[in-house]
């Protein structure tokens, strides 16, 4: 096959091919996560479609590291040269390692929608920056590249995983703040009534609801068997859990987070509005960004009812961004050793490396401050979800607005 | 267990420390002594690190927006100057607030010290602790298992006695650290059951976390000698001319820490045999005009053997008795020769830089020995091809095969000096403008009476010797963060407990397996599932369906029989 076919085919494996079995996945994923508040037929459906989804995201791995390897042929050389093969290989990892280890380490695969459709957005997001394959500036292309470029863009990619569950521990804890918040207000400021949801909608239903207040009545686990199932109130109890989980729902306000998305995810997409040629293509891809993760954010809000505990999430963000901050850590020192190598110094305080200081340092905040009394929880969160905008921005900033100053032309 | 909670008000929580010594009363004594306290106390918080911490990243971020003078001074020139950026107005209040030089700045530096000195506060106290958990500490007993513990239940026909055994045997070769207290005269049991206790984890993990911030001050300190004991210099070499030997005079940017002396210096003499460069040429290949070469071969005399040859590549650095040397620059080297009234002035080869844009290289030829003063602002464009007019048509391409010289020529004062000029730009507030002309290699073209000729086209290379002592320790540091920060983050502090006691009436031994993980309890889930399975093999013990799972044995003998076989119960 000619070099043009290869670059061809490799374009076609990526989009719509890899975009779409991820983003099928996705939504069958989400799909399944939704049956498992249900009936036990129901639930036997979710099962049946997480397997539909386990072979679309296989097949859609298969085909991006297909990509990868076409690409990598038409041009000879590592994919890992510009933006879109740095995105593109985040995504892989994002999705590949996020998979697995909800897979296989912590046996969740009812998140594994959420990981898929963060891969998806990372994938859209790389066509942003598509280039035709091409070579590699001789600099460039040494041992020392591949090691600390694939060890920061792997950080990268399980950092975006750290991310999406950040992100989905905000939007259950804000649920549940804001049910529990209203429970009290029903009490007149009593948390003596707290324990009954009852009190919200469907009149009084006195329940074991402690167990909702909790995290939801099975959103804890899948397999786990439906204590009300021999229930005589089977009926009201769905009609309760179904009024428990509107609340959770209701309890984040769709415009409040809407504007909120749109307004973070500008802190990082401006960048395609300095950096494009006119103004109006600059603001369509602005736009279209934001757009994309704001309906990101609300279709994950509509799922809020059938999250796990705040606690999981936590927990499942914390070991990710730990594991990333340490590919991170041991990626930058790669890439002191190799500017000692390449330019004969060690640290020069380069936008590349002061981008990259920046993520490490905003990160250790994170680890720092999940530690911290007072600070855990919901603060830490928040620093993590800054400290992903810390990386995508330094990521895109180093690359777009400030070129020229980190340019590989010369020696 | 008391926990202080910095958040809550002070009165919330218990005394960190009884006042040890009466209030000195007032003066200026005891609020300078009251004020080190409190100050030292404040650095001692984890919300202190994480205050700094924010600080040093929107230093960070602002030395990520605003360019740094030590990295591209040209563009803080033009902030300044208003042709780029947000404007002259703002740049100057960047100025002034040091925002061009964030790593050079006193802010920083204070920052750093801050940072060092809370750090120090929070290790402090914590390796003290440290140091005496490692001498003091004993798993602890317990007197009954907490709902929170992961619990399992065995029984077998060993013996109490050969079941504590068992277990401590079995924890041991784990690496656990195991408090066996099956006996009843055991130290600290008193009237706890037998038991056997056992903790792992803390060290390594507290160690990790340790070891991760220690190498901080490693690193600090390679750093800090770095800086006094490195040197680095350039010097620009023109191929196949005489090349340069290790001393302080010979380099063009001299930069030796303040602890590096003349002696250090090794004294080999380098010199640049050719410079290889080549780019993709085909406009139409992917890539077009991106280098694909950049190589060195020189011929290296150390100071008392014999000249060997070597090759320094892009990414090749070449080493020669501890020093590096790297290519830093390159550029064309045109020999132009000028001529005065049949009076060679200037006769040698120049290093010409690339130019703005990257489209063509410039440099100047200097020659005061005329009168008056001879300069010319020379412009090469290495690949000009003749056009259909005959005249050269300029063009981009960087590789040099139609060069052509383009000189201007001007007479006056040169101001050598008297100016600050480099070596690559001509000071024209002293000259005058007479004329100009352009040269392929090889021709000789006069200009108001000057000839100038330009027989010969080469290139020069920007070589940096550098050597850096303080490499290793920065190594080492960064092997010490890395693997404290592995542990830190990946070892998990676990108790378990085995405890064995007769099943009444029935002869064999009921066992109890209970642990609990401060950290990953998923991690651990797994691990004291297999820790009881080896147990069970180790004892011969069969699991156990215990009677009152949530009310685990108060005492040595529990109530009830349970022989049952059933699915090990884990909580």
């Amino acid at each position: 096959m000619s070099t043009d076919q290869l670059a061809s085919l490799s374009r076609v494996l990526y989009s719509p091919t890899t975009l779409a079995l991820y983003l099928g996945a996705a939504f069958v994923y989400l799909y399944a996560l939704t049956t498992t508040v249900g009936r036990s037929a129901e639930r036997e459906r979710g099962r049946r479609a997480q397997r539909v989804g386990a072979i679309l995201a296989v097949l859609g791995i298969t085909t991006h590291v297909a990509h990868e390897i076409v690409r990598g042929l038409a041009q000879e050389r590592f994919p890992l040269g510009n933006m879109f093969e740095v995105t593109s290989l985040m995504a892989l990892v994002g999705v590949a390692g996020g998979l697995a280890y909800l897979q296989f380490v912590r046996k969740r695969p009812e998140l594994n929608g959420f990981v898929l459709l963060g891969g998806a957005l990372l994938l859209a997001m790389a066509l942003l920056m598509y280039a035709e394959p091409g070579p590699l500036q001789p600099i460039l292309d040494t041992w020392w590249r591949h090691f600390h470029v694939s060890l920061l863009v792997g950080a990268m990619g399980i950092f975006a995983a750290g991310f999406v569950f950040n992100g989905l521990y905000l939007l259950r804890d804000t649920a549940e703040r804001s049910v529990a918040a209203a429970r009290t207000a029903t009490t007149r400021g009593s948390t003596v009534g707290a324990a009954y949801v009852g009190d919200l909608d469907t009149g009084d239903v006195p329940t074991g609801s402690s167990v909702a207040a909790a995290g939801g009545p099975h959103g804890d686990g899948p397999d786990g068997e439906d204590p009300e199932g021999e229930d005589p109130d089977e009926a009201a109890e769905r009609a309760h859990a179904a009024a428990y989980r509107a609340a959770l729902r209701a309890g984040v306000p769709a415009v409040k987070l809407a504007v909120g998305v749109f307004v973070g995810t500008a802190l990082v997409s401006w960048v395609w509005l300095v950096e494009a040629d006119t103004l109006a293509a600059g603001m369509q891809r602005f736009l279209t960004v934001n757009l994309v993760m704001v309906a990101a954010a609300l279709l994950a809000r509509w799922f809020v009812p059938f999250l796990p505990s705040t606690a999981t999430l936590d927990g499942l963000a914390h070991r990710t961004i730990a594991f990333a901050f340490v590919m991170w850590t041991v990626g930058v020192i790669a890439g002191a050793m190799w500017a000692e190598q390449s330019w004969g110094r060690f640290w020069g305080w380069d936008p590349k490396e002061t981008g990259s200081f920046l993520t490490w340092v905003a990160y250790a905040g994170y680890l720092h401050a999940r530690a911290t009394h007072g600070v855990k929880g919901r603060k830490a969160a928040w620093i993590g979800v800054g400290s992903f905008l810390v990386l995508m921005a330094t990521y895109l900033v180093a690359n777009y607005v400030i070129v020229g100053l980190h340019s590989y032309a010369e020696l | 267990m008391s926990r202080i909670d910095s958040a809550a008000p002070p009165e919330a929580n218990p005394l960190v420390r009884p006042p040890d010594r009466p209030d000195g009363g007032d003066g200026p004594g005891h609020f300078v002594r009251a004020s080190v306290v409190m100050g030292w106390r404040w650095m001692t918080r984890m919300r202190t690190a994480l205050y700094l911490l924010a600080l040093l990243a929107l230093l960070t971020l602002v030395a990520t927006v605003v360019p740094q003078q030590p990295n591209v001074p040209g563009t803080v020139e033009s902030w300044l100057a208003g042709s780029e950026g947000p404007g002259a107005g703002i740049s100057r209040v960047l100025g002034l607030t040091g925002a061009f030089d964030v790593y050079g700045s006193a802010v920083f530096l204070a920052l750093l010290l801050l940072l060092f000195l809370s750090l120090t506060a929070c290790l402090v106290p914590r390796i003290r602790a440290f140091v005496r958990l490692v001498r003091h500490s004993q798993p602890p007993l317990v007197r009954s298992v907490g709902r929170t513990d992961l619990t399992a239940h065995l029984v077998t026909d060993s013996s109490p006695d050969e079941a504590h055994a068992a277990a401590a045997a079995l924890l041991r070769d784990r690496r656990w650290r195991v408090r066996d207290a099956g006996a009843p005269d055991a130290p600290g049991r008193g009237t706890k059951p037998a038991q056997v206790a056992a903790e792992t984890g803390l060290w390594t993990r507290e160690g990790g976390s340790l070891l991760f911030h220690l190498s901080f001050y490693v690193l600090l300190a390679a750093i800090v000698f770095g800086q006094l004991l490195t040197f680095e210099g350039q010097r620009g070499l023109v191929e196949g001319e005489a090349g340069f030997v290790d001393t302080e005079v010979s380099y063009w940017s001299y930069r030796p820490g303040r602890w590096w002396g003349e002696a250090d210096h090794r004294g080999w003499r380098m010199d640049l045999d050719a410079f290889h460069v080549d780019w993709v040429r085909d406009p139409l290949a992917p890539g077009a005009g991106q280098p694909t070469t950049f190589r060195s071969e020189v011929t290296i005399t150390p100071p008392d053997g014999e000249p060997y040859p070597a090759v320094i590549d892009s990414n090749q650095p070449l080493v020669v008795d501890g020093m590096k040397i790297h290519q830093l620059d390159w550029g064309y080297s045109p020999r132009l020769v000028v001529e005065v009234d049949g009076e060679v002035v200037h006769d040698r080869f120049l290093t010409a830089q690339l130019g703005d844009g990257g489209a063509f290289y410039r440099t100047a030829v200097k020659a005061p020995g005329a009168d008056p003063d001879v300069g010319l602002d020379v412009f090469l464009y290495p690949f000009a091809p003749d056009g259909d007019d005959g005249r050269p048509q300029l063009t981009g391409a960087p590789w040099d095969d139609a060069p052509v010289v383009i000189v201007s020529q001007y007479r006056g004062n040169l101001r050598l000096g008297e100016t600050q000029q480099t070596i690559n730009e001509l000071d024209t507030s002293g000259l005058e403008l007479v004329g100009g002309a352009y040269l392929r290699p090889g021709q000789t073209v006069e200009i108001e009476g000057v000839t100038v000729s330009f027989p010969e086209l080469r290139r020069w290379v920007g070589f940096q010797v550098s050597d850096r002592p303080q490499i290793p320790w920065l190594l080492f540091g960064s092997a010490l963060l890395v693997g404290g920060l592995i542990l830190a983050l990946y070892a998990y502090r676990r108790r378990l407990w085995v405890l064995a006691s007769p099943e009444p009436g029935s002869g064999r031994t009921l066992l109890l397996v209970a642990g609990r993980a401060f950290q990953r309890p998923q991690a651990f889930e797994e691990e004291h599932a297999r820790l009881v399975a080896a147990l069970a093999d180790a004892t011969g013990a069969t699991p156990a369906t215990p009677v009152a799972p949530d009310e685990p044995p108060q005492d040595p003998a529990p109530a009830g029989s349970a022989a049952g076989a059933g699915a090990p119960s884990t909580r």
